[in-house]
């Protein structure tokens, strides 16, 4: 059974170019246009990784993430994040939220699927 | 006349002041209007563009799927290499028959040589014959000469001489019935012979007909094998192309972030309060500034904000924690 993925994101060109990407190596995408979406998503399926946007309408990235560390079906679950947001202090606010790769946009779809197969080994 | 000039220069620089307020209080409503339109068209064209360029990969894969199962190069390489192994089989199989055909035509020498061995023999049985006919006949003059007393002799050689002649007899036809076994054995064999060599021929070119055939199938297999290997290759670089041109589109995302802030900032701005007095208007509008820089979430809008020129933002690497 193939591995699912959620994805994050208000822009639905980043989406498409993340969907397009994961699907040609044989993962399932799920897809949410915010936090909240985002939430529910998980809720509805078994999600084996996360990928989020870090600012984004009605619940932001890091809100998302803190929610995603809370959630006892998800706790471990690996997330990147997939931003604009290129600040350190950006960063650290991912990473002490429990993140696990920071990519910044724009961003090659090779660069994601390796790092979706470090954090998620077949 | 100073103050007097003063006053005739403030008075202007006040009047356009307060009208470059009054414009730009009228305006930024309208202005960001105009930019949530800009920022929403190039949403939808962007979206509109990215599910097109998606529709494009899904036809290029499809299309590159149905050349490669198409062509067949492969299978139709492994078919050609089978027949060669068929081919070599009958050729073997035909070989053999042959072979077979030359061992009957030996077979056949060798009968030959044994029917002249028997017509030898048949010719020693017509000369025995022969020889005691003329025995039994010199038998009978004896007897004669004996008178009375030779009487029984001479019935025995009259009978010896009989048999003699029907030996004789019998002699000459197996003479004449093994001549017409040894015309009739060489005539076999020459058929044979003839049969032998024809068959040969037909095999050799068989043997070549068919190996052009397959000649040719392989030819034309690899001909399609190859057009369909420059028709994946064609297809694959069209399909990276649309991949990098998906990936130049993310430049929509970071444009609405951006020009989602500016339009925050000019409603905020419209909301500002009436504030008396340079002094306190200009502390007012540095806390604003400063709160709307601490918003920005690309190294574009701090850079412009500081005053710097932006610069082009290429793929990073990804940082893992």
């Amino acid at each position: 059974m193939s591995k699912k993925i959620l994805v994050v994101d208000d822009s639905s060109s980043v989406r498409t170019v993340a969907r397009m990407a994961l699907r040609e190596r044989g993962y399932d995408v799920v897809e949410a246009s915010n936090g909240q979406e985002g939430l529910k998503a998980l809720d509805a399926d078994r999600i084996h990784l996360v990928i989020s946007d870090v600012n984004m309408p009605t619940m932001d990235g890091i809100s998302f993430l803190k929610e995603i560390k809370r959630h006892p079906n998800y706790k471990f679950t690996p997330v990147i994040m997939l931003t604009t947001e290129a600040g350190e202090d950006k960063k650290q606010e991912g990473r002490a939220a429990g993140a696990k790769a920071w990519i910044t946009k724009p961003f090659q779809p090779q660069l994601l699927v390796d790092a979706v197969a470090k954090l998620m080994p077949a | 006349m100073r103050i007097d000039s003063q006053v005739h220069r403030e008075e202007p620089e006040e009047s356009a002041q307060t009208l470059r307020e009054t414009v730009c209080c009228d305006a930024l409503p309208i202005w960001s209007n105009q930019v949530a339109v800009a920022k929403r068209q190039t949403e939808e064209a962007v979206t509109a563009l990215t599910q097109r360029f998606e529709g494009i990969v899904t036809r290029i894969d499809s299309a590159l799927g149905a050349v490669q199962q198409g062509s067949g190069g492969q299978l139709a390489a492994e078919d050609a290499k089978q027949g060669e192994l068929h081919l070599a089989e009958v050729i073997n199989a035909l070989k053999s028959i042959q072979q077979s055909r030359d061992a009957l035509a030996n077979d056949i020498r060798a009968l030959v040589n044994y029917t002249e061995e028997l017509r030898k023999m048949s010719s020693e049985v017509e000369s025995i014959a022969f020889q005691t006919n003329m025995l039994a006949l010199n038998a009978a003059i004896e007897a004669a000469h004996a008178g009375e007393l030779g009487k029984g002799f001479a019935v025995v050689a009259h009978e010896v001489r009989n048999l003699s002649e029907a030996a004789r007899n019998t002699g000459k036809s197996i003479t004449g019935k093994v001549a017409l076994i040894s015309a009739a054995l060489l005539e076999i064999g020459k058929t044979n012979e003839r049969v032998s060599v024809r068959d040969q021929q037909a095999v050799t070119d068989s043997e070549e007909h068919i190996r052009t055939v397959l000649q040719r199938f392989t030819e034309r297999t690899q001909q399609l094998a190859d057009i369909a290997r420059r028709s994946s290759d064609s297809g694959a670089q069209i399909k990276d192309e649309v991949c990098e041109s998906l990936v130049q589109l993310q430049f929509q995302d970071r444009v609405s972030q951006i020009l989602q802030h500016v339009i925050g900032s000019m409603r905020e701005v419209q909301e500002l309060p009436a504030v008396a007095g340079s002094q306190e208007a200009g502390a007012e509008a540095k806390g604003h500034l400063e709160r709307m820089a601490s918003t920005y979430t690309t190294e574009e809008q701090r850079r412009i904000h500081r005053g710097l020129e932006a610069q082009t933002v290429a793929p990073q690497d990804v940082t893992f924690f």
